[in-house]
């Protein structure tokens, strides 16, 4: 430890998972009792992917502690009305009658049953952060697995702030929730939007820039130079959500040249054998499709061990086709041309001449971006990870956000995923990696997640959308398992849905859906719905109008300026927790290691805050639910099971424990675990050394291994399941007098094709609101700062001085020569309105940026967080309608509106 | 010997602003002070568009301007190259701030706080009273130097004997480490990488290198530095229109209007002691109480100075750098004026007053060469400035004669307006000199702009109307006292006009500029460019 400035200094081992690119490790200096400085924990710099370090939002978690706008003591509410500009009437209230007030709701829902009228959960929970409170929240996830059905469908930014559309497709293609390049390896990528260098976490940041010396190409392909864009090779400022036709004129390019066609034949459907109808041949015995070889001149099964599959062109065969509801069509004899046939004629007018005038960008542009891939793809090429020999590719495509999400999404995930299929670069080193799995089970083990399907790809938990199968009812607000069948039904799948469904239906109701009911209950921890997500009045009117709202609350905020009750937690320093760490996760989060990591509490709880542990064990008791509290917790509803072969430490599951006692079980599971039962240390353990953790084979980083060995394919090009699955849920909803779907069923297609969609866009803004969009010139888009992402840290002082120095943070970017045809000058203040609503904000003039394009970064417009409600920084979610015209097939849209810009008088 | 320097590897930084955050940590600096932080520098036009993560600081300079100028030695360095501040001994006067050409330097008078007047936990444990009022900056971190020198670690490499900022960079685009050792860390990545330092031009000989390419093959020089002399004096600044707070030159804000008074009263008071003694010369004798009122002309200058310093009670620490700093000379010699002024006064004698006039015009001197020693000034720092501050300080002085003498003797002021005449015209000359030497060298847009600004007022106001009142009244001597007072007046307004605005307006400081942008991956460079500068 260097020079102590007091006796008494020590430092704390903890995490940092702010964000989803966590979690990372770091040490807290503590001086006299206070925390003072946030470092690095070089203890970890061997197994931590970026050196144990940790990104600038860490750095905000001393004054995150100490903040005296923290609300420290429980809180009511004594004005009954709710609203925007109703002034709540907060009073301080003991724990024990916060508790009792908590729990005496809880139980008079459970009394009347535990689902509502129209069978939805009377209990909901927002969490925010795409997954990350579960860092902070200790044992709450026991206590929600106690309760039983819990409503997670209220959005806090789902479905357009994710990477959505990726989630589910990635999870389906490559049990990829989220996708990377395999970024050490990686030698040309091609970045859609992607802005690895704001929201890849420091693991991200520190392989980039190892990649940029080591001298990987990657072009930034966004309307927008971002912070990626600006450290990329190559920026194309391409036309706002025109991404598909130039990722298409890639596959144009990509399908005559050169292919990895071992991959293709053995790897892929790309020589599946399509029938009349559109579906697989398959055989009459076995069902399997089929595939013409061309060796022995005969159809054969998928997985025929011989043989050699004829890849394009078409053969004359016999067999079934099974299509929706299983109605079998017979053949004999009929021509049937290949999947990859197919897609060879799909992408056939995809030229770069056509794309060109879609996406505004040179001819030359995209053509050679795909020369260059394809020159980088290293094909032929094998590399030896720990043993096992694999294909090199070290090409990749990276999609952003706004770029996967909403209409697009379905054309951009199957593009990008193809073009890694063409050169074999899916899944294997210095391609592109899925690195983690939520939808699929185990979330643990990518590797595990892959079980064999019927077709010889891998199995995948569609919600069923069969005749007798189909969930017409909907379990949860956001209908993901009635709507979206990609959605599966994972602990996850919930917020996975259209979440903005959740929120729609409280001011209006969907024809032959269940009546919309807010929930009893709602539960609120680290998110603010009604500035995240979009339209955030309508939002806001939804949340006022819920009857009882419990906020676990740092700081008043604006959606729990509608609250009940107010509930003080642990802040990251003060509360305790076990993590599991490494193995493959977020983004670039794939480590050689995994393990567990502990939140170690370096400052004592200020005011009457307390670990959420000690909550969630309260509310079991009050709630009558601690056994089955203490048994979730003996599952592993914590983190980790606490027992196992060779070892138990369960908790006695009559009794309620306090904090230390959950934790140092866990603590010794996880030792245990880790050592096949060698090792039992407990707390003091990972107090001293703050993780622990065993080795990950790199190997596991990659799928192929695993589907080589279970003899499996990758479901690519043709997507005939979805073409079977959207057939079916047309029936099913069009059976319950379901129309106002109909345009998300027509997604549903083998080999998606471009569509205008900055035209889509633009006609339903008119439609919808009866405006000419030519009255909205700008294309109006975000991008996230790495500052703020995720952090909840938007009323923290020093967040907001150092995020100052990065520009734009304070206006909206506009490209000069746009500001010039207005009159406008940097700084002047300026409405920027949308059909829906208008903001406004100070011009902040770049020329990185198009000029038909605004930029507003982050998520702003706070009018009760303190600090941040005055900053006078616009946000576009206010200006983003909830439109089901703007929702694609799996429930997600993009943070995407036309604005118009006006000049207003008085400085900014 | 050792030289701790820094090197910033452009190609890997993201403009993350991990290290700035990392400094407050470790330094424990108050709101909107950052000993480090990193620019977003943006070049070219849309669509070729280039954006460069910059981190900067104090660039511990071999040859460091703060040090120079500093009055109370507080501003020292070390043998190991690091620049350091004592903080007893600062008075705060913020000339090195003025003179850091980096923007390195700040000063708090007050407690400052993240929230408000709420201090914070954190903040109370690391409250550092000693830095209230003094300049404050990057120190490398030398505590962590020599704390780990003293246990046997390594800076640059020991994470417990390197600066925060370098530890905590996630891109790894930091380091640290002994540039005169061959063999350290960031010998061996500016041998093998392109490399420049900022500024460099102005000879300070940063210990901060900045690689932005890692082709060794075409290096020009020897010392890796791949741009050619002819190259960096080119780099100028593109006006794109961007926004660039915080890298665009901008109006330095350490000396306010009351350093403004010093230099418009103390020149005129020295201005009006010279013109004085030249006076006695010439065989007249202007009223004694003239003298009084130069004397007291510096004197309320110097008072106005002392009510802007951080450490007013340590203002004598001022006299302890007589070697280097012209602050500290002038305060010597203001002290020299005071003496052999007062005797001229109470003992009128051609040679007492010939002292005193001597002794003024060294203040005078001293003035033009404080402004010019201020290298992080591009108006003041022009070495043609210390001839205008002379010039135009005897204009005043003399026009401010000229007002009194033909108030008390009409006509009789002929030779002082004939004298007038003539400094106005030095002046005038001095003043398109300083111009044309600024438009010359580049200067910031803005500076140049407010200057273009004056230069009717100086050609009017300064030159024109007084010679045209001058000769009016040499035509028409029935009006010659009010034209002969008229034209001192306008004279010396021209004058206090030009020195309010040089300090006050024109003063933008340096700015930041980067010599290329860097290769990202397997991408171009750029060229360099200096924002906001013309």
């Amino acid at each position: 430890m260097r020079k102590a400035r007091t006796e008494n200094t020590k430092d704390i081992n903890s995490y940092c998972y702010q964000c989803v690119a966590g979690p990372d490790l770091m040490k807290i200096r503590v001086e006299d009792g206070v925390a003072t400085e946030i470092n690095p924990n070089f203890a970890a710099a061997e197994v931590h992917p970026a050196g144990g370090k940790v990104c600038v939002k860490a750095y905000g978690l001393i004054q995150k502690t100490y903040n005296p706008n923290r609300i420290l003591t429980p809180m009511k509410r004594t004005n009954p009305k709710k609203g925007r500009h109703v002034d709540p009437g907060f009073v301080p209230i003991s724990w024990d009658e916060a508790l009792d007030t908590v729990a005496g709701e809880m139980r008079t829902a459970r009394e009347k049953g535990v689902t509502d009228t129209s069978g939805y959960p009377r209990l909901a929970a927002s969490f925010g952060g795409g997954g990350t409170p579960t860092a902070y929240m200790g044992t709450l996830p026991a206590f929600l697995g106690a309760w039983g059905p819990v409503d997670m469908s209220f959005g806090s930014g789902q479905g357009v702030k994710c990477y959505h559309s990726e989630h589910l497709y990635g999870e389906l293609w490559h049990r990829a929730f989220t996708v990377a390049p395999d970024t050490p390896l990686c030698e040309y990528l091609v970045s859609f939007g992607a802005n690895v260098e704001a929201s890849g976490g420091v693991c991200g940041v520190k392989r980039h820039a190892d990649a940029r010396v080591r001298g990987m190409k990657r072009v930034q392909i966004e309307p927008h130079l971002s912070v990626t864009g600006a450290c990329s090779a190559e920026w194309v400022p391409i036309r706002p959500k025109t991404d598909a036709a130039y990722m298409y004129v890639m596959l144009h390019e990509a399908a005559r040249e050169r292919l990895d066609i071992d991959y293709l034949k053995h790897r892929t459907s790309a020589p599946y054998l399509i029938a009349p109808n559109g579906y697989f041949l398959r055989d009459p015995e076995t069902r399997k499709p089929l595939m013409w070889d061309s060796r022995g001149g005969g159809a054969v099964p998928f997985d025929c061990p011989d043989g050699d599959p004829m890849l394009d062109g078409a053969a004359t065969a016999s067999g079934i086709e099974v299509g929706p509801d299983d109605i079998v069509w017979k053949h004999d004899g009929v021509e049937c041309r290949t999947a990859f046939q197919h897609l060879v004629e799909h992408v056939a007018p995809y030229t770069p001449e056509w794309a060109a005038e879609i996406c505004d960008v040179p001819v030359d542009s995209p053509r050679r971006v795909a020369t260059e891939f394809l020159d980088h793809a290293r094909i032929g090429e094998t590399i030896v990870i720990d043993g096992e020999v694999m294909p090199l590719r070290p090409v990749a495509v990276a999609l952003g956000k706004t770029v996967n999400n909403g209409w697009g999404g379905y054309q951009c995930c199957w593009a990008r995923t193809l073009m890694a299929c063409l050169v074999g670069s899916l899944e294997t080193p210095g391609g592109v990696l899925g690195t983690t799995v939520r939808l699929n089970r185990p979330a643990g083990d990518r590797w595990q997640s892959v079980k064999p399907g019927p077709d010889g790809f891998m199995e995948y938990p569609m919600n069923p959308t069969g005749k007798n199968s189909w969930v017409s009812r909907p379990p949860a607000r956001s209908a993901h398992r009635t709507l979206v069948p990609l959605a599966a039904n994972s602990a996850w799948s919930q917020a996975l849905g259209p979440t903005h469904l959740a929120w729609m239906m409280q001011n209006e109701n969907f024809d032959h859906m269940p009546d919309a009911t807010p929930p009893d209950i709602w539960l609120v921890y680290r998110t603010n719905p009604v500035i995240s997500f979009w339209d955030t009045d309508a939002v806001g009117e939804a949340v006022a109008n819920f009857p009882f709202t419990v906020c676990f609350a740092y700081t008043n905020d604006e959606t729990n300026h509608m609250a009940d009750i107010l509930l003080p937690d642990c802040t990251d320093l003060e509360g305790m927790q076990l993590i599991r760490i490494g193995g493959t996760k977020y983004i670039e989060q794939y480590w050689d290691y995994q393990g567990f990591a502990l939140r170690n509490p370096a400052s004592p709880p200020q005011g009457e805050a307390k670990d959420f542990t000690w909550i969630a064990t309260q509310l079991a008791e009050r709630v009558e639910l601690l056994q089955e509290y203490n048994a979730m917790i003996n599952r592993g509803a914590a983190g980790v099971g606490l027992s196992g072969d060779g070892y138990d430490f369960s908790l006695d599951e009559t009794k309620a424990h306090d904090v230390e006692t959950i934790w140092d079980a866990s603590c010794r599971a996880a030792s245990a675990e880790l050592t096949d039962g060698a090792a039992t240390d407990g707390l003091d353990y990972f107090q001293e050394h703050g993780f622990r953790v065993q080795d990950f084979s790199r190997r596991h980083w990659y799928l192929y291994p695993e589907i080589v060995r279970q003899g499996l394919r990758f479901e690519m090009p043709y997507q005939e399941q979805l073409l079977r699955i959207g057939k079916q849920l047309g029936e099913r909803l069009h059976e319950q007098g379901i129309d106002w779907w109909d345009s998300q069923i027509a997604e549903y297609q083998p080999l998606p094709p471009w569509e205008d969609l900055p035209g889509l866009w633009e006609t339903a803004l008119e439609k919808k609101y009866n405006v000419s969009i030519d009255d909205y010139p700008f294309w109006l888009v975000t991008s996230r700062s790495m500052q703020y992402a995720w952090g909840g840290n938007v009323g923290i002082q020093m967040i907001k001085e150092v995020a100052d120095n990065v520009a734009g943070h304070g206006g909206i970017i506009m490209n000069p020569a746009a500001a010039r045809k207005l009159d406008l000058a940097d700084g002047d203040l300026v409405e920027i309105k949308s059909p829906v609503n208008a903001t406004q904000g100070k011009v902040v003039l770049r020329q990185g940026i198009r000029p038909d394009t605004l930029l507003m970064i982050g998520q702003f417009d706070h009018w009760a967080t303190p600090l941040a409600k005055d900053f006078k920084v616009p946000s576009m979610n206010a200006l983003m309608p909830m439109m089901l015209e703007l929702t694609d097939a799996t429930g997600s849209s993009a943070d995407l509106v036309k604005v118009s810009a006006r000049k207003l008088e008085g400085a900014a | 010997m050792t030289r701790w320097s820094m090197v910033a590897d452009l190609r890997r930084c993201v403009g993350c602003q991990t290290c700035t955050s990392a400094c407050k940590h470790a330094n424990a600096t108050p709101p909107l002070v950052q000993w480090r932080r990193v620019l977003d520098i943006e070049t070219g036009e849309y669509p070729d568009v280039q954006r460069t993560f910059v981190p900067v600081g104090c660039m511990h300079c071999a040859d460091p301007p703060c040090m120079h100028v500093c009055p109370s030695t507080a501003t020292r360095q070390r043998d190991d190259g690091i620049v350091t501040i004592d903080y007893d001994l600062c008075i705060g006067c913020a000339y090195c701030a003025v003179a850091c050409p980096y923007q390195a330097r700040y000063k708090v008078d007050l407690p400052r706080f993240a929230f408000g007047a709420k201090q914070m936990r954190h903040e109370a444990a690391r409250e550092m009273p000693e830095r209230l009022g003094v300049a404050q900056k990057c120190t490398f971190c030398s505590d962590r130097i020599d704390y780990g020198l003293e246990n046997g670690l390594t800076p640059g490499v020991d994470s417990e004997a390197t600066p925060a900022c370098v530890n905590s960079c996630i891109a790894d685009a930091l380091h640290f480490g002994d540039a005169d050792d061959p063999s350290s860390n960031v010998s061996t990545l500016l041998r093998e990488n392109r490399h420049f330092r900022m500024h460099e031009e102005l000879g300070t000989n940063p210990g901060f290198h900045y690689l932005w390419d890692g082709d060794r093959e075409s290096l020009d020089t020897a010392t890796g530095d791949a741009m050619a002399a002819d190259d960096k004096t080119a780099l100028r600044g593109n006006d794109t229109g961007a926004y660039m707070p915080g890298v665009i030159p901008w109006q330095q804000t350490h000396w306010d209007w009351r350093a403004a008074g010093n230099f418009i009263f103390g020149g005129t008071g020295s201005g009006l002691l010279a013109v004085l003694a030249a006076t006695a010369w010439s065989g007249t004798s202007p009223p004694a109480w003239l003298g009084l009122l130069a004397l007291a002309f510096i004197g309320a200058g110097l008072f106005l100075v002392w009510t802007e310093i951080g450490r007013m009670l340590r203002f004598l620490h001022v006299v302890l750098n007589p070697q280097t700093s012209w602050m500290t000379r002038e305060a010597m010699i203001a002290l020299l004026v005071f003496a052999s002024g007062g005797v001229a006064f109470f003992n009128p004698s051609l040679g007492w007053m010939t002292v005193a006039g001597a002794f003024g015009l060294l203040f005078l001197y001293c003035q033009g060469r404080i402004l010019h020693e201020a290298k992080g000034i591009p108006a003041w720092r022009e070495p043609r400035i210390v001839t205008l501050i002379f010039g135009t300080g005897l204009a005043e002085g003399c026009g401010l004669l000229l007002m009194a003498s033909a108030a008390l003797s009409g006509t009789a002021a002929m030779p002082i307006a004939a004298a007038l005449l003539l400094l106005i015209a030095y002046r005038a000359f001095a003043w398109r000199r300083y111009l044309r030497a600024l438009l010359d060298t580049g200067a910031p847009a803005r500076t140049l702009d407010i200057l273009a600004g004056l230069r009717l007022w100086m050609a009017g106001l300064g030159a024109v109307a007084p010679a045209a009142l001058i000769l009016g009244g040499a035509f028409l001597p029935a009006f010659a006292p009010g034209l002969f007072a008229l034209a001192g007046l306008t004279a010396l307004a021209a004058g206090w006009l030009f020195k309010f605005t040089l300090v006050n307006a024109a003063s933008l400081n340096q700015g930041f500029a980067i010599d290329h942008t860097p290769a990202r991956g397997s991408g171009p460079t750029g060229v360099g460019v200096k924002p906001g500068w013309r």
